[in-house]
């Protein structure tokens, strides 16, 4: 039923908004009348316009993405680091309706804990047969090393998360309960922070209930649960890493939280203890809050094929040295075979009738609910009962006869395997898509957080809604969007925040961030050796790709041949140039030749598979600041998000066709991003390891090039290839430089002057050195600098002092380059040696552990 | 009866092992005392009893090495089980379908001792109806002895039941697994049992040092007697030979020594057992 938004003029942006037939609307009553809580938001929207929404909307897109909110796909291989999908209109639910969703998930959270406490310690529900034991023990998540933990308070659930959605009587029913790493409370807070600043005007007038207060309460909570009584807790926050599907928002949370972001590698357990394994040594931890799931956080009592977790996490708990949130083993109530008990189990646990119902469950473990299920099938999803199996949920109403008996057989060979679930017809909210409104599924997620002996809900959470009103399913997995969730209120509202407090007076603090991960530096110190290693290939390509296309650039000619050695510089192994094929040479002609050049080089800029490529190498870099995103700034995220972009065309396959022009824009775009990448790094962040050893990966890697550089152009000069001088003057950027010291005389000697020993030049190597030095100077006199490898820095300077020592114009004779070379040589060896000596040093021990 | 055991593990590492992690189940049931000697020495050993009943002894090693040596000498008394009357247990299905709680976890499937249609067919020829479990599981045990044959070069430890089943040959434990996995594939539930089997020299000929071997057997449970051992490899049920260092529901739950290492490479590792019978 159509409807305008209310009787006065306002129009709704987009116009008319049709609610689905048959389904709870969030916003409409089926009259298509708006729900009187919805009444001043949508005339707020109505007085900005469609236009005016559009706009803004556009800029909060720009904003998530330049924020790098990214959601990753498993099986995709676009799906990494896809863009977080987010819908402009918020899903509002009035006070009385959020107090009774509030009071049911509380309950539910305390019956769930309880029944934790029970699996895991006396058992008696088992035992007395309230809870099958079946259901416990044919339960892969049931981890028995977890039997006898010890659980502070008997605190299992430090956060949980409720799925739930309403029913066409408009009756709230929970689908899923998340407990033992629940995803999406930092989405929830982002989507939060995007709208409140995307409608500032609207937000404020609509008393919506603030979030940062939840989080201060699980903040607290997590510090409060740490076994030693040390002043200054440490608290990490264990990730499985990048390639998880919500990375981005372990890294948010743990950088709003305060905690350090920390793989298992960064972790160790010695004596009972875990440690965390840092520049500076290792720094004791006493609480750790996971989203790695239970099976995966112990190689040695859990799964043992695990890469994730530490080994001896299990034994450190059970000796009380530290605390883990969730509980290890929580993940065995997320069972949906577990619902269809909850009520009686709430009688007799907590004395009380289940006030927010689960969706109508059967578990096939039992002999009447396995017969309902094959009665019912067709108005059943069929779930597995159990994580283990691997099994995607199947719709009884979608199979034919033939899969139908196949199904049944199969849940008759191991009936408690398998649980059938009513299906739902999920209620619809409006989302905002092409210039107009029109209905979606919605699911809501619920945020809670244990606080002493309570429960504190989000006020808000993350609604997701389906890619069309006719899917059924809603799962980010498959393709679906996220909402803001405002719970209004009656009463004026909390207005604090935990990114600012005004009240506490902080102690000062100078010491630069001591708790740096090994691991974590390991990935600045390689930032800084791509980041240098994409400027160099973007400078040489852009070098040759500008000379291709002169006039003088033909085939036999000086110039020409000069490009093919300085090609050779580039030490690509997948050359796909059919001059490198030796077969191949003879057939081409010279037309064909520099068409196979061309296609080389561009084939150097923009093919991903190619380990030699700028693509592959910026994909590289951005990969290593993944790892390090929680300690960059936003400033810095903003630009490194581009990075894997720059070597993009728009139509990816095509960029074979590409034209010379369109070509150097990309290399000069992605030589600009470098390069603001530098300023943020040399003007924004603070002095502390990290930096010294980005900067020095850095240092390294460019020394490195300019040295091959040099062995490979200069040492071999030939009158025939003399062109290459001013190639290499192009990519050291010192061209300007040369010329107004020896105006168009290209000389080797002066040339090797300028980037080799003149120290003012910032691109020469002498100032390489120089700056090299005075980080290892730092870094060793540091905390960190106990075990610094002095012996091949030494090494290093002294090869290093030789060559700057010898004189130039004497090395450069055409008879003595040999020496030159054997000088290049020794610092060609000593630089690797040093940087492989800091990997040893600082960066082996986050090496992975594997069982025997 | 009264034993003494000598379990000695060596590992020999191609490259030096910087860190590394172990637990160990090495403490026979029965017994207080057993001394565990670990070379190079641990700072600390930590013991706790796991869900199974058994005892588990943990350590790390933070001093690079290139060998580890663990010794686990018990002595332990064995008591041979009253003989159970295999008639008098109660039919199978009546097992079946009232497994008491303390069994109740040893119907499920393990990752090493699954339920199969094959198994369930396998095991039927023994289970005819109303048959008392304990018969049954009896004539199981010879079947297993007479159809298969004892091969140490058919299996290595991660060899899955279904291979066994269809080469019909292996080593202790890959018998004890299937006869497990055939008793669950008819809801009955049994359990993994590991120890010692203590063996006689040929006639006339000194008892060779080092000469035994960790065993393996399976357990079924019946009401009237709780659990009651079967041993496929010999065709027996365990007497006074057969000392019980740990039960679970496969090997992966009592396997003797168990680590997680940081570096170490390849590794070669010998294992040498002396059961030692002390009365005369």
């Amino acid at each position: 039923m159509a409807f305008r938004a209310d009787t006065r003029d306002a129009v709704l942006p987009g116009g008319v908004y049709q609610p689905a037939p048959g389904v709870w609307d969030e916003m409409s009553f089926a009259s298509g009348v708006l729900r009187p809580h919805w009444q001043g938001f949508v005339s707020g929207l109505s007085d900005l316009g469609t236009e005016e929404l559009g706009r803004r909307w556009k800029t909060a897109r720009q904003r998530i993405h330049e924020n790098g909110v990214t959601y990753n796909v498993y099986g995709d291989p676009l799906g990494m680091d896809r863009p977080w999908n987010l819908d402009a209109i918020p899903l509002l639910i009035p006070p009385d309706e959020w107090a009774t969703i509030e009071a049911g998930v509380i309950q539910r959270a305390t019956l769930l804990n309880q029944i934790l406490a029970d699996v895991y310690g006396p058992q008696q529900l088992l035992r007395s047969g309230v809870l099958p034991a079946s259901l416990v023990f044919g339960n892969s998540s049931f981890w028995r090393p977890c039997h006898n933990l010890k659980v502070a308070g008997d605190t299992y659930l430090h956060m949980l998360a409720v799925d739930l959605t309403r029913s066409v009587d408009g009756q709230w029913w929970v689908l899923a309960d998340r407990t033992q790493a629940p995803s999406g409370a930092g989405y929830a807070l982002e989507n939060r922070i995007v709208l409140a600043e995307t409608f500032s005007d609207l937000f404020r007038e609509s008393n919506v209930q603030r979030l940062a207060s939840f989080f201060r309460a699980f903040r607290d909570q997590l510090i409060a649960l740490a076994p030693s009584r040390r002043a200054n807790p440490r608290v990490v926050l264990l990730t499985p890493g990048p390639l998880n599907e919500t990375y981005f928002e372990h890294s948010y949370l743990a950088r709003y939280l305060g905690f350090t972001l920390a793989q298992g590698a960064d972790l160790t357990v010695r004596d009972a203890r875990v440690f965390l394994k840092t520049l500076e040594g290792l720094k004791p931890v006493d609480v750790i809050l996971r989203r790695v799931d239970d099976g995966f956080c112990d190689p040695i009592e859990l799964r043992s094929d695990s890469f994730l977790g530490v080994a001896g996490l299990v034994e450190a708990v059970r000796a009380g040295n530290v605390a883990v949130a969730n509980a290890l083993g929580s993940g065995l109530v997320e069972t949906p075979a577990i619902m269809p008990f909850l009520p009686g189990l709430s009688e007799r646990l907590l004395g009380e009738r289940l006030k927010l119902p689960s969706v109508a469950t059967w578990w096939c473990g039992q002999p009447a609910a396995l017969n309902y299920v094959r009665e019912n099938l067709n108005y059943l999803v069929i779930k597995p009962s159990f994580r283990s199996s691997r099994m995607e949920p199947v719709f009884g109403g979608e199979l034919s006869a033939a899969q139908r008996d196949l199904l049944i057989n199969r849940i008759e060979q191991r009936p408690y395997d398998y649980t059938g679930q009513e299906l739902v017809s999920l209620s619809a909210a409006p989302v905002w898509s092409e210039n107009s409104l029109s209905p979606r599924r919605v699911v809501l997620r619920v945020f809670l957080a244990a606080s002493g002996n309570s429960w504190v809900v989000m006020p808000g959470g993350l609604a997701r809604v389906s890619p069309s009103i006719d899917t059924p399913v809603v799962s980010m997995q498959r393709g679906g969007g996220s909402k803001d969730t405002w719970v209004l209120s009656d009463r004026p509202v909390d207005n604090f925040s935990l990114q600012v407090s005004r009240d506490l007076p902080v102690p000062l603090n100078r010491g630069v961030n001591s708790d740096l991960p090994s691991r974590a530096v390991d990935f600045l110190f390689w930032l800084g050796r791509y980041s240098e290693r994409c400027e160099h290939l973007a400078r040489m390509l852009r070098c040759m790709l500008g000379r291709l296309t002169r006039d003088s650039a033909t085939v036999g000619s000086s110039e020409w041949d000069s490009l093919l050695a300085f090609h050779g510089c580039l030490e690509t192994l997948n050359s796909r140039l059919v001059s490198d094929d030796p077969q191949g040479r003879l057939e081409l002609a010279p037309l064909d030749l520099a068409e196979d050049f061309g296609q080389e080089l561009l084939s150097l800029i923009f093919e991903e598979q190619r380990h030699d490529s700028l693509h592959g190498n910026l994909n590289r870099a951005s990969i290593s600041a993944a790892q390090v995103r929680d300690r960059l700034s936003s400033d810095m995220l903003r630009v490194v998000s581009q990075l894997n972009g720059l070597a993009r065309t728009d139509n990816e396959s095509a960029w074979g066709y590409l034209p010379t022009g369109d070509a150097i824009s990309v290399l000069n775009r992605c030589i600009g991003t470098l390069a603001s990448l530098r300023g943020i790094e040399l003007e924004n962040i603070t002095r502390g390891p990290g930096w010294h050893f980005l900067s020095l990966g850095r240092r390294i890697e460019r020394s490195v090039l300019l040295v091959r550089l040099f062995r490979s152009i200069i040492v071999p000069i030939t009158p025939h290839t003399w062109p290459m001088l001013e190639m290499l003057l192009d990519v050291a950027d010192s061209a300007m430089t040369y010329r107004s010291r020896y105006f168009t005389h290209l000389q080797a000697a002066p040339v090797l002057d300028l980037l080799m020993n003149d120290e003012l030049n910032p691109r020469s190597l002498a100032f390489q050195i120089n700056d090299l030095s005075a980080h290892c100077r730092f870094l060793s006199n540091s905390q960190a600098g106990a075990e610094w490898p002095f012996a091949k820095q030494h090494r290093l300077e002294e090869a290093a002092a030789k060559l700057f020592d010898a004189d130039v114009a004497t090395l450069c004779q055409p008879g003595r380059r040999v020496q030159l070379d054997d000088l290049l040589a020794a610092l060609d060896a000593a630089l690797p040696a040093f940087s492989d000596a800091l990997t040893n040093t600082y960066f082996s021990h986050a090496e992975l552990e594997r069982a025997t | 009866m009264l034993y003494r055991v000598r379990h000695e593990t060596r590992y020999d590492y191609e490259e030096p092992v910087s860190i590394s992690h172990h637990i160990l189940r090495l403490t026979p049931h029965g017994t207080d005392h057993t001394h565990i000697d670990i070379s190079p020495r641990p700072p600390a050993l930590a013991s706790h009893t796991d869900y199974f009943g058994n005892t588990v002894t943990s350590f790390n090693l933070l001093e690079p090495h290139s060998r580890m040596v663990v010794v686990a000498t018990s002595e332990v008394e064995v008591t041979p089980p009253a003989e159970p009357i295999l008639a008098a247990s109660p039919a199978w299905e009546t097992v079946r379908d009232n497994v008491a709680f303390e069994a109740c976890q040893y119907v499920f499937d393990s990752l090493r001792a699954g339920a199969r249609p094959q198994f369930a067919e396998y095991a039927l020829t023994s289970f005819t109806p109303r048959r008392p479990v304990l018969e049954a599981a009896r004539d199981l045990t010879r079947r297993i002895f007479e159809d298969f044959r004892f091969d140490s070069k058919a299996s290595e430890v991660s060899t899955p039941v279904e291979t066994t089943f269809e080469k019909r040959r292996g080593v202790c434990q890959d018998f004890s697994h299937l006869q497990i996995a055939c008793l669950r594939s008819l809801g009955l539930p049994a359990r993994y049992v590991s120890g010692y089997l203590r063996t006689l020299p040929p006639p006339g000929k000194p008892r060779l040092a080092g000469a035994d071997a960790s065993h393996a057997w399976c357990s079924v449970w019946s009401p009237d007697t709780g659990w009651v051992d079967f041993d496929p490899t010999n065709n027996c049920i365990p007497s006074d030979s057969h000392i019980t260092v740990a039960w679970g529901r496969d090997y992966g739950d009592v396997s003797p020594v168990y680590g997680v290492l940081l570096g170490g490479a390849d590794h070669t590792l010998d294992v040498g057992v002396d059961v030692i019978p002390l009365d005369s």
